[in-house]
């Protein structure tokens, strides 16, 4: 708004390119330590500052996906709410009453849990909040930690496209480019099976060692976790519904985050009933920097869209990918999976998104094939660094130069070997599945 | 003679009959040392990071955690009380490599007995990578003699000559 003197396309370009740089690059380094939301804000109020965007341009693309706001909002309160009533530290308990004293049988039952967690709630449900109660699960059982704490990590984000509700990724692919339910299961739901199934084996054959042993389920007894029996039952009541009216919603391509808000408030109303939890508790529990960041990221790749940049990006796309299903399913998750760890999946996402709409020509399967791959892609991907970023390790690895231990080192040992498999494998799936 | 123990979870029986075989109990003032590895808080931190949540795990969970592995560690050191009775009980939280070596310069030990890593039910195996990392970085770095206890193995012999 303050440039009022005439700027050519190309220098306006430029200039939104720089920005947009600038912002991608500060997620990826966060100098002082500046959270995401604040670098993103600051480069859509950069562009809203200098007019390189229309003001009611960015308005319109943040109401446009609405869904995806309120899709976390519903998602982050309902997995908040879940953990309030201990249905987590419960199903977490009867994986180890089940495994009956065996290391493997428990970090295979580990796996079914958190697969259910992300399908249901998604891979933030499981990462943040199996992961713990996982830890002091097996603390108390004296096992090793690692395994299953890597398990909680990798099948996050590996069982985080069994459904669009299992990650708020697939909501911000699928708002753009709307898949009906069946389309999504056909092309998604068995690469999800086959990558569980690499990442068990993996995982199975490398801590091979460390699993050999026995536990003694009774050193749990002191670790019962329901605060309040009938908020827990009517949570085991609630959550099922909730997962069918998820179900049915994405059959009916009905807003998802309708059902998460609609979900939550009712696991509100017994939190409220019960005093187990009220709303600012639950607010409490909500990472509000993830709208400034998601907002910003919007509002910085429509600037970008309307250089014609995003567009161009989809053609080269499409050009890499020889305009045939195979390539696009290819080129579209090693794309993905590279710009995750480069950046956060959050922007790799949206601008993939942004990017697709020049595919909008090629042929459907090529069309779906980008599409599946960009999900499959931005959802597999962290497990390749499951820290995060090539930043994180590019750090890590410094660190370990100067002769420190670094344990996240261990996880993209993990990564770097688990990873590239499940991408291969899961994408000829995806590839097969489409012809 | 001081010696310290370092218990892992796995390892008091051997660590216990070495002392009994090898050196001569009534002479020693024995350790036992366990440490409550702080490495998995770091990694859950970084997972949160990159969820773009807080780094620090709600305190009701950070405190469950805590009372868990609290438990973890009384269990093992009441275990080793039992094996080895009169031994003096010490508990360290932090990178176990590092804080063995610097419990064995504080507690002024002439010797450090432990494993070469840790065994979950497996057999102890020998060849290039039988000692773990944080046996690796106590022999490495520790100001006094380190004796690495595992039990006697002659399955794959003769080596290769």
């Amino acid at each position: 708004m303050f440039l009022f003197f005439h700027l050519s396309a190309l220098t306006r370009t430029l200039l939104v390119s720089l920005i947009a740089i600038v912002t991608l690059a500060g997620i990826m380094i966060r100098p002082f330590k500046l959270d995401e939301a604040r670098i993103a804000l600051a480069g859509a109020g950069l562009l809203l500052l200098l007019g390189l965007i229309n003001p009611l341009d960015a308005a319109i693309v943040l109401l446009k996906d609405w869904n995806v706001f309120f899709f976390f909002l519903g998602m982050m309160a309902l997995s908040s709410l879940a953990e309030a009533a201990g249905l987590f530290d419960w199903l977490a308990v009867q994986a180890a009453r089940l495994s009956s004293g065996s290391s493997r049988r428990l970090l295979f039952n580990t796996f079914l849990l958190g697969s259910l967690i992300s399908m249901v709630l998604s891979n933030d449900a499981t990462a943040l909040i199996l992961t713990p109660i996982v830890y002091t699960l097996v603390t108390r059982l004296r096992l090793p930690v690692l395994p299953f704490l890597f398990a909680c990590t990798f099948i996050a984000d590996t069982a985080s496209f069994l459904l669009p509700v299992s990650n708020p990724i697939n909501i911000i692919v699928l708002s753009t480019f709307s898949l009906d339910l069946w389309t999504y299961v056909r092309l998604l739901f068995i690469p999800s099976l086959v990558v569980i199934s690499i990442n068990m084996i993996v995982f199975f054959i490398l801590y091979r060692r460390q699993l050999g042993g026995r536990f003694d389920i009774k050193r749990l007894s002191e670790a019962a976790t329901i605060r309040h029996s009938t908020y827990f039952r009517y949570t085991c009541v609630v959550l099922p519904g909730i997962a069918l009216a998820y179900i049915i919603a994405s059959a009916f391509q009905f807003p998802l985050s309708i059902v998460a808000l609609a979900g939550a408030a009712l696991l509100l109303i017994g939190a409220v009933g019960w005093k187990q939890m009220n709303a600012r508790e639950v607010s409490r529990h909500i990472s509000w920097s993830i709208f400034g960041f998601i907002a910003g990221m919007f509002i910085v790749v429509r600037a970008v869209e309307e250089t014609n940049l995003t567009a161009q990006f989809g053609q080269l796309l499409l050009h890499l990918s020889g305009g045939g299903s195979f390539g696009a399913v290819m080129i579209g998750t090693a794309g993905a999976a590279l710009g995750t760890n480069l950046i956060n999946n959050v922007p790799m996402a949206v601008v993939l998104t942004s990017a697709l709409q020049g595919v909008q020509h090629a042929s459907t399967t090529t069309r779906l094939g980008f599409i599946a791959a960009t999900i499959f892609g931005c959802d597999l991907g962290p497990n390749l660094t499951t820290v995060g970023s090539l930043a994180t390790i590019l750090w890590l690895l410094i660190l370990r130069r100067r002769n420190l231990e670094v344990s996240g080192l261990d996880y993209f040992k993990v990564g770097i070997l688990v990873t590239p498999l499940m991408l291969l494998a899961g994408s000829l799936t995806i590839w097969l599945l489409l012809r | 003679m001081r010696v310290l123990c370092c218990l892992d979870g796995t390892n008091i029986e051997a660590l216990s009959k070495a002392i009994t075989t090898m050196l001569r109990p009534d002479t020693l003032a024995i350790g036992l040392l366990y440490v409550i590895d702080s490495g998995p808080h770091g990694e859950m931190e970084r997972q949160r990071e990159r969820f773009l949540r807080q780094a620090e795990l709600a305190p009701g969970r950070r405190e469950q955690l805590r009372q868990a592995e609290e438990a973890s560690a009384q269990d093992i050191l009441e275990e080793g009380s039992r094996n080895l009775a009169g031994a003096e009980r010490l508990q360290r939280r932090g990178r176990p490599e590092r804080e063995i070596v610097n419990c064995a310069v504080e507690w002024n030990a002439d010797l450090i007995l432990l494993c070469p890593r840790t065994t979950y039910g497996s057999k102890p195996t020998i060849g290039p990578k039988s000692v773990g990392r944080v046996a690796r970085f106590v022999l490495d770095h520790a100001a006094c003699p380190v004796l690495l206890v595992r039990p006697i193995t002659r399955e794959p012999f003769p080596i290769p000559r």
